[in-house]
């Protein structure tokens, strides 16, 4: 589904991103992009999403080499993915319903259909009762369900969160994660990007770490996945100073 | 467009949100327009005077102030010998101070009555006015006649005046129009500013740009038109009270305004459109282009 092919970006400004990267990613996988800051994960987001293009190496989405679309192609492309972000990125004068409905709207969407959806997606994230509500209104978590409904909503193929559990209470980050993986089961490939070592070893999926601009880890490599994969990956690092701080033994 | 009606409202709710730059581009529109307006009527309007002087076949020849009314009377028949002369009419010095009584007051008029220094004259009607010039010369050619009133030099002077008004008003137009756009570029920028989360969440989830541009195209154009309705509703009223206050102090017949006041209406409004949209089509290019965070400034 996802194809990474000796993937390089090197900014303008001389900033080495990513180098020589190569990932495949399965449809109806869910994998964690982990790593410190600075380590490539928002430029691997951003390559995704058709923000940034790599400056060597190919990426392939769906069958389709990325770097050969054109600009009017890329929204297309989007529609297969929703994202969402660390933080939130709702519009505060809208209530939870329309600022899911916006992404429907977006796209073109039907009214007939945007009421028909989206209490749907709003019930599959547990927030049915909570349509009326302002954002300002609701906690950190239930902020980032709103926002993951948004990214469910048009039905994509693929969801792509970034720090998904940066803003929310860890009993919290437990639950999002949880909806991720339900969503997961129903067929949809999620990428979640997280620094968040512990959330990651208790969901025992599949984790690609990058450093430095390269991916020095993908327990998938591994065949067997354990609570220390992760770890060991991490381990292997050669010394960078900001590895301890990111993510501790 | 998939969801037009969508988009219209929320063109529509961008005007009324950011309505303090949206009156401030409305108004520098509406001086544009009214300004423009009022040079394209009076340039109309000088026109159709410039033709109906030049078109006029009457001519005043004047007499040499010692010409007696004897001699008067055998100039008046040598003019009516030409071939290109259909008739004369004799005005008396006394009769053409007469016409300016009104005008000076009676007591003015009583001052200057003895002293009158006007001269006798003719009034001529041609037959052929393709023919003046050769008639003029022969005119002056007889003896006792001291000057001609030319009028197409009266409307050579009117176009070259009419023409310098016109100059002057594109010039100021132009200006006007550039900082019209400049003001709706702006308007249009803050409020882009103000929904860069909508617009950066609405290219994450794959609107395309068409769809993305559409509302603050719209606000464009909403600008544009308001401008145009208030622009033809100011012009309406000015021309009016203007021109019968022209009319008053020079008598000619001008236009009326039911005869221009559709096409004004209607350039206006073109006017007004094409600026708006183009305002807001120069803004929302540069802005398309980022993405991500950048369109959050990021």
């Amino acid at each position: 589904m996802i194809d990474f092919d000796n993937i390089s970006k090197t900014y303008p400004n001389g900033t080495h991103a990513l180098y020589d990267v190569n990932i495949h990613i399965d449809k109806g996988e869910f994998v964690f992009i982990v790593g410190s800051s600075g380590a490539g994960k928002s430029t691997f987001l951003k390559l995704i999403m058709h923000e940034e293009t790599p400056t060597s190496g190919e990426i392939t989405i769906n069958g389709k080499k990325i770097s050969k679309l054109k600009r009017r192609e890329i929204p297309y492309l989007r529609r297969h993915m929703g994202i969402v972000f660390q933080d939130f990125r709702l519009i505060d004068k809208m209530n939870v319903f329309d600022n899911v409905a916006f992404a429907m709207r977006a796209v073109g969407e039907s009214a007939a259909t945007i009421k028909k959806r989206v209490p749907y997606v709003l019930d599959l994230v547990g927030l049915k009762n909570k349509m009326k509500d302002k954002p300002s209104e609701l906690s950190g978590g239930e902020q980032q369900r709103v926002s993951l409904a948004r990214a469910l909503v048009n039905n994509p193929e693929i969801i792509v969160a970034d720090e998904p559990t940066g803003n929310v209470d860890p009993e919290m980050s437990h639950e999002i994660i949880e909806l991720l993986n339900e969503i997961n089961a129903r067929g949809t490939t999620v990428l979640v990007v997280t620094h968040e070592h512990e959330l990651v070893r208790e969901f025992h999926q599949r984790v690609i770490t990058i450093d430095h601009g390269r991916v020095i880890g993908d327990t998938k490599d591994k065949g067997v996945l354990s609570d220390h994969d992760v770890d060991d990956d991490y381990n292997d690092v050669p010394h960078y100073p900001d590895n301890a701080v990111v993510l501790p033994d | 467009m998939k969801g037009f009606g969508y988009l219209a409202k929320e063109g529509l709710k961008n005007v009324w949100n950011n309505r303090i730059m949206s009156i401030a581009s409305v108004c520098v529109l509406v001086s544009c327009l009214v300004l423009t307006g009022a040079a394209t009527l009076f340039s109309i309007n000088v026109a159709q005077v410039v033709e109906s002087v030049g078109d006029s076949n009457e001519t005043t020849v004047y007499l040499k102030s010692d010409v007696s009314r004897l001699e008067a009377v055998y100039i008046g028949k040598d003019i009516e010998k030409l071939d290109n002369v259909v008739s004369t009419t004799f005005l008396s010095k006394e009769d053409a101070l007469e016409q300016y009584k009104d005008e000076l007051g009676d007591e003015l008029f009583a001052q200057i009555e003895d002293r009158n220094t006007l001269p006798d004259a003719f009034v001529v009607v041609m037959e052929d006015l393709s023919m003046y010039d050769k008639t003029v010369a022969e005119i002056k050619n007889i003896d006792g006649v001291d000057s001609i009133n030319d009028h197409r030099e009266l409307a050579k002077k009117l176009t070259e005046i009419s023409n310098l008004i016109n100059i002057i008003c594109v010039g100021v137009v132009t200006a006007l129009m550039i900082i019209s756009i400049f003001i709706i570029a702006n308007t249009i920028r803050a409020t882009m500013y103000s929904r860069r989360f909508e617009i950066s969440i609405m290219k994450s989830v794959g609107a395309t740009d068409s769809f993305v541009r559409m509302p603050f195209l719209i606000e464009g154009v909403v600008i544009g038109i308001v401008s145009a309705v208030v622009s033809t509703g100011a012009i309406s009223l000015l021309y009016e009270s203007v021109m019968s206050a022209i009319t008053g102090m020079i008598p000619f017949s001008y236009i009326p305004l039911t005869h221009v006041i559709l096409y004004v209406a209607a350039a206006f409004a073109l006017a007004g459109i094409v600026v708006g949209f183009f305002g807001s089509f120069i803004s929302i290019r540069k802005y398309l282009k980022k993405e991500g965070n950048e369109i959050l400034g990021w």
